[in-house]
């Protein structure tokens, strides 16, 4: 099969498959979480809508729960009561 | 008003789709596609407001061109899109999807002129129409069926609609088509509400949308997601501004549809699931009601047809290409469909709304006015629903579309992407990233201009805020990439009950209705049957027994008596003195001893 020609994106892409780098992206991305949580401390919300919110820490819990307790409830529990063979209507 | 000073969107869009089957059939007329929108945008930026083309019909007054500051902003977004639209679909060489697409357009911009209710339910229903074949002429058998189903809700849709107006015409004498207010509310209103929030996607009136929009056609599911249930957004903001009731149903809708986005394996089923839950965060604006929220709910809707249309394009690009959108058969396309990845992912933080993105500047308006209007749990379920978005469409999406822990595959043969693809999506994602960088350019258009002032979408703290929310739901996504990761399956939704209806009319019509007519047709042959021949024997007996008899006698009595009278005339003089004389002697006996 003939090499497929890729552009600089595509061949920037694919270098990010590297190995190491997918390992660097994760230490940028984790990085700029710190920051963006110290941020968060540092800036202070002068206008609370639901109270909790006054408190510094409080967006990245409730992004970072929130998320973490929708993907099981979906995939975990409520997906496998509704979940169905793709041809359930015979559709297909 | 003078009419000089107005075009109507619909027009030049019905005229193509009129003539465009004449066209010859050497491509050319692609290019004259591009005409309709052109002058579509030229009308939504000149256009002045006021009502237009008024004409008189069965003694009704029919508002084709009402122009205010709340149809411009839905008319200037659907004319970008239509333009957009159609330059990504270009390459199509099927003149019925085009046909379709113009038809379905010129609904959308009818509906959005409309000044009365007569005028919204034709337009209303050219949509319906229009968007069916776009559906159809997908030319699977998934498609053909689901386009039937889609006909069928649309239809039930337009006839609560129906209802609700004659019924308001009833009580009120007019077909005005204005804000309601929620204390004065009559069944009727209450009908056509039922309709607008069938093409709005309400939950649970919302399940045609994810079972039509991904087995349309590529280019045609990229129009269909921009117009029905916008159309739907500012029938609502017009007619029902402030109705709780509103303000429920859109944060149920938020929260319903990344539920279901988040489970999906089919990428434009998702999409389909976001249109849910995005067009939940305007009907809530609306029915929260502020000047803020119904601004909200306009720009949301202005941004969201930009996004969403790039979603369904990249997202389209992808099926073009790789020929399936299911995510689990996909996975490392990033190096091999760059600039599709780019432009998806342009459009993905744009619903997540990330700054810099254009759904940054319009979904937390919608959230902050609810929030100041001390809606709290509207606010919170919003942002609940922003983080599921994020999640789904921002992160799921992309990542098992794109990367999935996959390396390209070179075995995969994917069909080259044409140009006019790639425009049409660059087109839509300059535009997110401009407004979402320069607001002012969407906001100097929102309808209550005395409040835009009030919000400040690039305040320190809304980055800050923004960034954190969104940052740690990605960190929720890398920790569970595992567990959210998609199969093949069919999760069900709320068609199954409308297909429990169906079955049960199916049902009865086979089982009941069925038995009923094969005793109705013995009955019918055994009895009804012999009786209607015996009628028929009597008949015939009686036609020529009396009738026959009757009129034979009549013809034999007259041809005696011509006979009779034949021999009368034999031509000898002394004859005829001499019966005229007996006739004479008659006629005086008679006159003598008769009277």
């Amino acid at each position: 099969m003939t090499e497929e020609k890729k552009g600089f994106l595509g061949q920037f892409l694919e270098n990010q498959l590297a190995p190491g780098r997918p390992k660097l992206w994760r230490n940028i991305f984790l990085t700029s979480l710190a920051v963006i949580a110290v941020l968060g401390v540092a800036i202070k919300n002068r206008h609370p809508h639901f109270g909790y919110d006054a408190y510094p820490f409080f967006w990245p819990v409730f992004g970072l729960g929130l998320g973490l307790a929708l993907i099981f409830a979906v995939k975990k529990i409520i997906q496998p009561l509704i979940k169905r063979p793709e041809d359930h209507y015979g559709d297909l | 008003m003078a009419t000089s000073e107005f075009y109507h969107p619909s027009l030049a869009f019905l005229m193509m789709a009129a003539v465009l089957p004449f066209l010859p059939g050497n491509r050319r007329w692609k290019w004259l596609l591009l005409l309709p929108p052109l002058a579509a945008v030229y009308a939504a930026f000149t256009n002045s407001p006021g009502d237009h083309l008024t004409i008189s019909w069965l003694g009704q007054t029919l508002k084709l061109g009402h122009v205010d500051a709340l149809s411009q902003v839905f008319a200037q977004v659907f004319a970008v899109m239509s333009l957009a639209g159609l330059i990504f679909s270009l390459h199509v060489n099927d003149k019925g999807q085009h046909m379709a697409a113009l038809l379905y357009v010129t609904g959308g911009f009818g509906c959005l002129m409309a000044g009365d209710y007569l005028t919204l339910f034709a337009f209303w229903e050219l949509m319906s129409i229009g968007s069916t074949f776009l559906v159809m002429l997908n030319r699977t058998r998934e498609s053909v069926l689901a386009s039937f189903r889609y006909f069928l809700y649309h239809t039930a849709g337009g006839l609560l609609l129906l209802a609700g107006l004659l019924l308001r015409h009833k009580y009120t004498g007019s077909f005005d088509f204005g804000p309601i207010p929620p204390g004065t509310a009559t069944c009727a209103d209450w009908l056509i509400l039922a309709g607008f929030c069938v093409n709005a996607a309400v939950v649970p009136l919302h399940a045609w949308l994810p079972d039509a929009y991904p087995r349309g056609t590529v280019t045609g599911s990229v129009f269909m997601c921009a117009y029905t249930t916008k159309t739907a957004v500012y029938v609502l903001a017009r007619a029902f501004p402030g109705w709780d009731i509103l303000a429920v149903a859109g944060t149920i809708m938020a929260v319903y549809g990344v539920v279901f986005a988040s489970m999906e394996n089919n990428a434009r089923k998702i999409l389909s699931y976001h249109i849910v839950s995005q067009v939940g965060y305007m009907v809530a604006g609306i029915g929260v009601g502020t000047a803020m929220t119904l601004n909200g709910a306009s720009a949301h809707a202005y941004a969201h047809i930009l996004y969403k249309g790039l979603l369904f394009m990249a997202a389209g690009c992808v099926l073009y290409s790789a020929g399936t959108q299911k995510l689990d058969e996909l996975g490392g396309l990033a190096s091999r469909l760059p600039w599709v990845m780019v432009c998806y992912m342009v459009a993905a933080l744009s619903i997540s709304g990330m700054p810099v993105f254009n759904g940054f500047v319009s979904k937390t308006m919608t959230i902050a006015g609810a929030a100041e209007d001390h809606r709290t749990w509207v606010a919170l379920g919003l942002e609940v629903a922003a983080v599921g978005t994020f999640i789904s469409v921002g992160l799921k999406l992309p990542y098992f579309a794109f990367w999935g822990g996959k390396k390209p595959d070179p075995e995969r043969k994917l069909k080259p992407i044409p140009a006019n693809m790639y425009v049409g999506m660059a087109l839509l994602a300059v535009l997110c990233l401009t407004q979402g960088v320069y607001p002012e350019m969407l906001y100097k258009y929102l309808p209550y201009q005395e409040v835009v002032a009030e919000y400040h979408p690039w305040a320190t703290w809304n980055v800050v805020q923004a960034l954190m929310l969104l940052g740690f739901s990605g960190l929720a996504f890398y920790i569970m990439r595992r567990v959210i990761e998609p199969h093949k399956a069919l999760n069900l939704d709320f068609d199954w009950f409308y297909r429990l209806i169906g079955r049960g009319v199916l049902w009865l019509i086979c089982k009941p209705i069925s038995a009923i007519d094969a005793v109705w047709t013995i009955v019918w042959d055994k009895v009804a049957l012999r009786l209607l021949k015996l009628l028929a024997a009597f008949s015939a007996w009686f036609d020529r027994a009396a009738i026959d008899g009757v009129v034979d006698g009549s013809a034999y009595g007259v041809k005696g008596l011509g006979h009779l009278t034949a021999l009368l005339q034999n031509g000898r003089l002394q004859h005829y003195l001499g019966l005229m004389v007996v006739l004479a002697l008659l006629i005086f006996a008679f006159f003598w001893y008769g009277l």
